[in-house]
């Protein structure tokens, strides 16, 4: 049972840990106000409504696929919130059905890809689409802003001495949840198994088409979540909410560790990376550095990030042909 | 018995291939039909529609999303993507548009700086993509907030108005020939001598080659990297084209020129029947699959209707393309194993 349980952190996650610790001390050189347990607090608040996408994200990359309408799931869930608060629905009510209503909508982008067998990334990328203008259909193009208090409660709040957001216990609850099904479920390890191969785990009896239209509704239903945080956060709901986000979210799951092309892959990973994206972002925030070159940075450590394998495995090819007595690599 | 089995193969044989290559046909024809119902339904709805003014409003706004389109197609055929065509585009026009402010009489050599910044841009893609194995979306994901990040630091928050353009820039793209923007013409010229290179060079043949089968092109000795890089640069060739048209057709050049492109580049290229599985589609196909979008776009507006359904519709024609795009594989995929039994039964 122990070893089972043993798990020693990878030299990537390592890594991702120590450049978060090392961005946490650039930004306390650069701010006076960082060193703060509020500010800190505060600054996880940042990454928790593209955290959870992330997580669903990542249970999709993981089988071999990638779905970029997530963004536009949020929006269709912070759009039907609003009509529910509008109507005075209580959110324990509007709650379930929004997520049943965005976990329907990852099902649907799930049975396109695994139904009818057509590449996820145009599928998603119509889908991007198409549930962005659903978003403005529903909501229309006026923004809504007078929420019922109990919606924002989860994205406003605070407990624990006024410290430590909900939303935080939120993600750190969805985290473990999906870090748990990834890696100890018989869900999960076929998760692995079909994203490594397709086709031999269909040959061993896996039922690919099912799983991976339970990972897109995952993946949709955890963006319902992240939409009652967004409303939580902004008190307002609009068709365009969280339009271009997916870049971060994106950004975090292949820093994450998480092979784009499936297969291999943490819980552990998405959450060092986000921390280390949010932690980057804040200190960024408060030096004073203009969104555009924030961009930047992000573009610019999410083609680092992907780039290191090649890099690696390029210097490795020098030494082999450096040294001739080696059998030459393919 | 083998006499009657001998003559029997070859027609099937021909039936299968006329299948097969008719199904191919069918893509753009298929394109082409949509086109017909699209324009029959909105001249049916609004009587505005069918009309040679607005037939050449259509043209001009299809005209420079077409080349997007065509330089997204080049890519697609090799397997891969390129998101980052609006910022590419962006990052040209911004840049050329900045540069012919400053010197007054700059002339046709503006064309070849753009020329040359979106090959630039496209060979970093490129670069990226085959030497340096990233996935492509996630590579051109990257550089798509890397220029458009680069446009915004480089602005300073500014924007190049009309009155700073030289003033040929300007009127050129408002020319007329025979009555036809000179913008439409210029843009099939583009288009057609893309499909030619695409269709008639050993060097096109390679691009469809690397998409078809990579595995078989390595095996045939193709080097598939050079051939990825070729396509990236062809691709930011053509977007840094095209954005010089663009900036030169709005005038006033701001940070987020064609940003949001990638998506209509994508959808027209899907539409007009390129495969995102690669090696399949022309970039023919993919310009008309623009006209589609041009069209969709004119009749909702004439018709009053808002805005955001356009997105709505645009995404689920992406969908229902992608899902027709997959249909003819498997027919083709079908029709070709037929071909292969038939001979053996011979």
């Amino acid at each position: 049972m122990k070893g089972r349980w043993a798990w020693k952190p990878s030299q990537w996650e390592m890594m991702l840990a120590i450049l978060t610790v090392a961005a946490g001390a650039w930004s306390a050189q650069l701010s006076p106000y960082y060193l703060n347990l509020d500010q800190i607090a505060d600054s996880t608040r940042q990454f928790i409504f593209p955290g959870l996408l992330a997580l669903g994200l990542m249970v999709v990359v993981v089988l071999g696929e990638i779905d970029i309408s997530l963004a536009s799931t949020l929006a269709v869930g912070t759009v039907l919130f609003s009509k529910f608060s509008e109507c005075h629905v209580q959110v324990w009510i509007a709650l379930p059905i929004v997520i049943g209503i965005c976990g329907l909508l990852g099902a649907l982008n799930g049975l396109l890809v695994a139904g009818l067998r057509l590449p996820s990334l145009a599928v998603t990328l119509g889908t991007m689409g198409a549930y962005r203008g659903l978003a403005f259909i529903i909501g229309s193009e006026r923004g809504y802003t007078d929420f019922d208090d109990s919606y924002l409660w989860v994205g406003s709040e605070r407990v624990l001495g006024d410290i430590l957001p909900i939303s935080f216990i939120l993600f750190a609850i969805a985290s473990l949840a999906v870090g748990f099904v990834m890696h100890y479920t018989v869900f999960g390890r076929r998760c692995f198994a079909v994203g490594r191969n397709n086709d031999a785990a269909w040959f061993s009896g896996i039922k690919v088409r099912t799983i991976k239209i339970r990972a897109y509704t995952l993946a949709g239903a955890l963006a319902a979540f992240a939409a009652l945080v967004w409303v939580g956060q902004y008190g307002s709901a609009r068709g365009d909410n969280a339009d271009g986000a997916i870049l971060f979210v994106v950004t975090a799951v292949v820093l994450g560790g998480v092979d784009i092309n499936g297969g291999k892959g943490t819980v552990l990973g998405v959450v060092l990376a986000l921390f280390l994206l949010g932690t980057i972002r804040n200190g960024m925030g408060l030096a004073n550095i203009a969104g555009p070159i924030q961009t930047v940075v992000l573009g610019g450590l999410l083609t680092v990030g992907v780039l290191l394998p090649a890099l690696s495995a390029s210097t490795s090819h020098f030494l082999h042909l450096l040294l001739p007595r080696r059998s030459t690599p393919k | 018995m083998s006499l009657l089995a001998e003559k029997n193969t070859p027609t099937v044989a021909v039936q299968r291939r006329g299948f097969s290559e008719f199904a191919l046909r069918l893509r753009v024809s298929g394109v082409l039909a949509f086109l017909f119902l699209v324009g029959l339904i909105f001249s049916l709805l609004t009587p505005q529609f069918f009309t040679v003014q607005n037939a050449t409003a259509i043209a001009s706004n299809a005209a420079i999303l077409s080349i997007v389109a065509a330089a997204q197609a080049i890519v697609l055929l090799t397997r891969n993507v390129d998101v980052s065509v609006g910022s590419m585009m962006g990052f040209t026009a911004y840049l050329t548009a900045d540069y012919a402010s400053r010197h007054p009489n700059v002339g046709a050599e503006l064309v070849l700086l753009a020329l040359v910044i979106g090959l630039g841009l496209g060979m970093i893609n490129g670069l990226l993509v085959a030497y340096g194995r990233v996935s492509s979306l996630i590579a051109t994901l990257a550089t798509m907030s890397l220029y458009r990040g680069f446009t915004y630091m480089y602005a300073h928050g500014q924007e190049v108005t009309s009155n700073k353009l030289p003033k040929w820039m300007l009127h050129s793209v408002d020319l007329r020939v025979w009555g036809i923007p000179a913008l439409v013409i210029v843009c099939i010229f583009v288009v057609v001598l893309v499909a030619i290179f695409l269709r008639h060079y050993p060097i096109g043949r390679r691009i469809y080659a690397v998409g078809s089968n990579p595995l078989a092109t390595v095996f045939y000795g193709l080097r598939i990297q050079r051939v990825v890089l070729l396509a990236y640069g062809l691709s930011g060739l053509l977007c840094g084209f095209a954005g010089l048209l663009y900036a030169a057709r709005v005038g006033t050049v701001t940070v987020i020129l064609a940003s949001g492109w990638e998506m209509s580049s994508l959808a027209a290229a899907v539409i007009g029947g390129v495969s995102v599985t690669g090696g399949s589609g022309t970039v023919i196909g993919a310009a008309l699959g623009a006209l589609v979008l041009a069209t969709i776009d004119n009749g909702l507006v004439l018709l009053g209707i808002p805005e955001f359904w356009r997105m709505f519709i645009q995404g689920s024609s992406i969908v229902a393309a992608a899902a027709v795009d997959v249909f003819i594989g498997a027919r083709i995929r079908k029709s070709l194993q037929g071909q292969r039994f038939g001979r053996r039964a011979a």
